[in-house]
């Protein structure tokens, strides 16, 4: 077998490293406008789809969102003023948390009372396919429309997401079932929504 | 010629080999980013047997294991972000599972046994008839999860609206991990049953 010397070792990892790194950085660079634009599209879809306009499309989407959503942030937390598709005004509020095996975001509507519960989306970055990523998936997210923040005497309660017939004391209106087989990612959306969703409510008051 | 046409029989990957069934396991819920993932194996496999076939030569053997370990996962991060630029959908189910596709041990196993010991030509021909091999186990199990765990066939659904009426139920099992672990048990003992002569 062939022999290399320690030195030619040190020296070809390096120059393999740097060619690597050089290539890497150029594929990353000419690639992120690409990469941002659809983030940015996305974004926008996602935002139309929880303020009920449905089957945007990718060409329409920003131009639309720019028309019927103004950036209007609450106590430092990503908000948006809405007109909704079926021509109510609405607050978008952006949450994020954690899933079960990274993050997950979301966007939730809220009607013009700000309690009641218009449209939500969820995106995640690497819940399971097929189970925690049916948080994306219309059923789940239909289930929250109608359902409020607030219990009877206009405290914040949160949206729990609680496992199918485990919903005890809590009423019908700010609970929905949770995902089976998605336990923990269910588990991540209640919690996020639970600490994040209480500042449009806290600012109101003051 | 035989010896390419290997692993898409008697020399495939995952039923023979039994290499990169973790991820036969994760990404088989649904068939398109299986699909995907197939592609995505066949082309970082493909091109990492090109380049280390290139440069095999150079490769001090004592650090050939990290060499390999470089050029593979700038592959797959290149893929990774190829796949964020133009299929961005797709890349957000396949998630995770891309950047796992540098611990797949078809690709390291193939530099292994065969870039570092064959012309280029012959390894590029090697790594894509692997990642096919690969491919082929992923669209069949996945083929079977989707139909009978979701109802659906490329996202489309194609079991009638009449039968959920009549009483029945997509198989919830069928999209968890274990059920894909049992459909490819069945396919390696298909595979074995036909080839004779086996002994492990």
């Amino acid at each position: 077998m062939k022999t290399f010397s320690n030195r030619y070792i040190f020296l070809y990892i390096t120059v393999l490293v740097m060619v690597i790194a050089v290539l890497l950085t150029a594929v990353s660079m000419g690639l992120k406008p690409r990469r941002e634009a659809n983030q940015k599209v996305e974004k926008a879809q996602q935002i139309l789809r929880a303020a009920g306009y449905e089957n945007v499309g990718k060409e329409a989407a920003l131009r639309m969102f720019d028309s019927v959503a103004v950036r209007n942030d609450i106590g430092g937390r990503e908000c948006y003023d809405i007109r909704c598709a079926d021509g109510t005004d609405g607050l978008v509020v952006f949450v994020e948390g954690k899933g079960l095996w990274g993050p997950i975001w979301g966007y939730v509507v809220l009607a013009d009372d700000r309690a009641t519960v218009k449209g939500v989306v969820f995106a995640h970055k690497s819940e399971t396919p097929g189970l925690g990523d049916r948080i994306t998936s219309p059923e789940f997210t239909r289930s929250f429309v109608g359902k409020r923040i607030l219990d009877k005497d206009g405290n914040f309660v949160s949206v729990s997401v609680i496992p199918k017939g485990r919903g005890g004391e809590i009423p019908e209106e700010n609970r929905v079932d949770a995902i089976s087989g998605a336990t923990l990612t269910s588990k991540g959306v209640n919690a996020m929504l639970r600490d994040q969703l209480a500042i449009t409510t806290e600012t109101e008051k003051r | 010629m035989k010896q390419y046409l290997g692993p898409l029989n008697k020399e495939n990957p995952v039923l023979v080999q039994t290499l990169g069934v973790c991820s036969a396991l994760a990404v088989t819920a649904q068939l398109k980013p299986a699909v995907v993932m197939a592609l995505s194996v066949t082309a970082v496999c493909a091109v990492a047997n090109l380049v280390i076939s290139l440069i095999r030569n150079t490769i001090p053997p004592r650090i050939r294991i990290i060499v390999q370990l470089l050029v593979v996962s700038t592959l797959v991060i290149m893929v990774d972000q190829i796949l964020q630029a133009y299929v961005y959908e797709v890349s957000k189910m396949l998630s995770v599972f891309v950047g796992l596709i540098i611990t797949n041990c078809i690709i390291m196993g193939r530099l292994e046994a065969f870039a570092l010991s064959h012309k280029p030509l012959p390894s590029f021909v090697d790594g894509i008839m692997n990642g096919i091999g690969y491919g082929l186990v992923l669209v069949v199990v996945a083929f079977f999860r989707e139909l009978l765990g979701s109802g659906t066939l490329w996202g489309h659904p194609v079991v009638p609206q009449s039968w959920y009426a009549a009483g029945y139920l997509n198989n919830g099992l069928m999209i968890l991990p274990p059920m894909a672990l049992i459909l490819v048990g069945g396919l390696i003992w298909i595979v074995n049953s036909r080839k004779s002569g086996v002994n492990h």
